[in-house]
């Protein structure tokens, strides 16, 4: 059995001063086998991150189900952990107190807040600056906190937003490459939103490709690449076809976008 | 090798070093001496009136006459009191009402407009008539505080409540946070800055109130005595109880700019 399944679900909003409705997503259907990694990708404005916030439970659905182990979604859940883009750290605590922060929330153990804080500080590389604030930090090392923040409270499924949108070409590469170092340790389900192709291709087990208007699901890639990845693929005819085959989903998107405007 | 014997010749400490450290507190030190001899001299040699400017010995001379006659711990301790429980009173009812105004929009809505109006009138025009409702003992005065210190808690409050980054909110609510996990770990700590703020404004504002509520109509407090004096023509006794009082609430600003320096260190360096 999937460990996320989501079944026709649809999220719409109130058009501002008008009766229409506006969907932001419609009709998405997705299963995620337990310990696979998931990336989705598509153009901004698709609607990924926002299906990714209703996996989450951070905004009301329209329409449809989305269960995590046959249970559903009503809400943020401690079977969840969520990676957001930069700036959702607590500016105030130290790189520790912001490991500690969703502990704190959960209400584990006090002994095993402190002792899960150092570990995982320690295991995105940062035990020398667990006393840091995060304006001390560079982008790379605050995403570093951010993960360990969502891995530390040991979730069944990491959700993760975009979460190096931020970063630089190469610090990109490395946090990747870092991000499926620690997911192999224990391979948590992991669902990871990104417009960057590459990225979705070299973590992923499947690509889920999006569309928009309205925002829905327009194909699934199995990426059959073995693991441990590494950067030499990225080069390899397999990873250039995959590359293609997701290149051409995406520009078709954006060009019948530029038609419909043509026509308008 | 050259280099590095320069370097350690130009971080020896030297008088320079010295000067350079308590350069800030010399030049300052520097400008009050100056103001002090002036004033003497000026006093001194007739250039102004010292019945109307009194002079710095004069000043010295009334402080021990005060000392030894006037009651000044009573006085003081009936300021200090008025001050005090005005001042609690503002920030049991600005904190929570602050924070209430920067989360609810519409509480924000129907608030606002009583507020503006009371924040922006001149508030110590309501003194006549909170002493025919409290009498010209203490109760006034504790009620002019509170209306003078109240508000840039409560502004304040709001202002660092609504500036607090959306998305750490919705950080705290994807790990299960509740309405009042959110409110002491996320919604507290970030407009802690702005509240410091605030309390350090309201402190120069109750000190305000207190001293001119008691200069109005009151029994015992500085300033009575201040209005007292100056009644008397006694200028050098007046300065002495001013003198108290600017001292008190500097006091109490530079406390709490410590703890706002403190409070500020995980900010990046504007």
């Amino acid at each position: 059995m999937s460990q996320i399944e989501i079944a026709d679900v649809a999220i719409e909003y109130c058009r501002p001063n008008s009766d229409d409705t506006f969907a932001a997503i419609r009709g998405v259907n997705l299963a995620v086998d337990k310990g696979s990694f998931v990336t989705v990708v598509g153009s901004s404005g698709c609607g990924k991150s926002t299906l990714l916030l209703a996996i989450a439970g951070l905004i009301p659905r329209s329409r449809g189900s989305i269960r995590i182990d046959g249970r559903d979604v009503q809400g943020p859940g401690c079977d969840r952990a969520m990676v957001f883009q930069d700036a959702s750290l607590l500016p105030w605590r130290s790189v520790h107190g912001n490991v500690r922060f969703g502990l704190e929330l959960q209400r584990w153990r006090r002994d095993d807040i402190d002792e899960r804080a150092r570990r995982f500080t320690e295991l995105v590389g940062l035990a020398k600056f667990a006393d840091y604030h995060p304006h001390q930090l560079s982008g790379g090392m605050r995403q570093r906190v951010n993960i360990a923040r969502a891995l530390a409270v040991d979730p069944d499924v990491l959700l993760m937003d975009e979460p190096f949108a931020a970063l630089d070409a190469q610090t990109r590469e490395v946090m990747g490459n870092e991000l499926l170092h620690i997911w192999e340790r224990d391979k948590k389900t992991a669902l990871f939103v990104t417009h960057a192709i590459d990225e979705a291709i070299f973590l992923a087990d499947r690509v889920v490709v999006m569309a928009k208007d309205p925002g829905r699901i327009k194909a699934i890639v199995d990426i059959e690449l073995p693991r441990p990845r590494s950067t030499a693929m990225l080069d390899s005819a397999a990873f250039t076809g995959y590359r293609h085959r997701l290149r051409d989903y995406i520009a078709a998107d954006i060009q019948s976008l530029q038609l419909v405007g043509d026509a308008a | 090798m050259a280099v590095a014997t320069d370097y350690a010749r130009r971080r020896a400490p030297s008088i320079g070093r010295a000067v350079d450290r308590y350069y800030g507190a010399l030049v300052s030190t520097g400008s009050v001496v100056a103001f002090l001899v002036v004033w003497q001299v000026a006093a001194a040699r007739g250039w102004v009136n010292a019945r109307y400017t009194s002079s710095p010995s004069q000043v010295l001379a009334a402080a021990l006459d005060i000392a030894r006659h006037d009651d000044f711990p009573h006085h003081a301790w009936v300021s200090f009191s008025e001050f005090s429980l005005g001042f609690a009173a503002a920030l049991g009812i600005g904190l929570p009402l602050g924070l209430a105004l920067g989360t609810s929009r519409r509480l924000r809505l129907f608030v606002d407009p009583p507020m503006m109006a009371l924040y922006t009138a001149p508030r110590l025009t309501l003194l006549p008539i909170l002493i025919i409702w409290l009498g010209i003992g203490a109760a006034s005065k504790v009620a002019v505080v509170l209306l003078g210190a109240v508000f840039p808690i409560i502004v304040n409050t709001m202002a660092g409540v609504r500036e607090t980054d959306p998305r750490l909110f919705q950080a705290a609510r994807a790990f299960g946070a509740s309405r009042l996990d959110t409110m002491i770990k996320v919604l507290v700590p970030g407009a802690l800055p702005a509240i410091l703020l605030g309390i350090r404004l309201a402190i120069g504002r109750g000190v305000l109130s207190v001293v001119v509520g008691e200069m109005f109509v009151s029994e015992a407090g500085i300033g009575h005595q201040i209005m007292n004096y100056g009644e008397a023509m006694q200028v050098g006794h007046l300065m002495v109880y001013a003198f108290a009082i600017s001292l008190f609430g500097y006091a109490l600003t530079i406390a709490v700019r410590l703890i706002e320096d403190r409070v500020r260190s995980w900010r990046p360096e504007p």
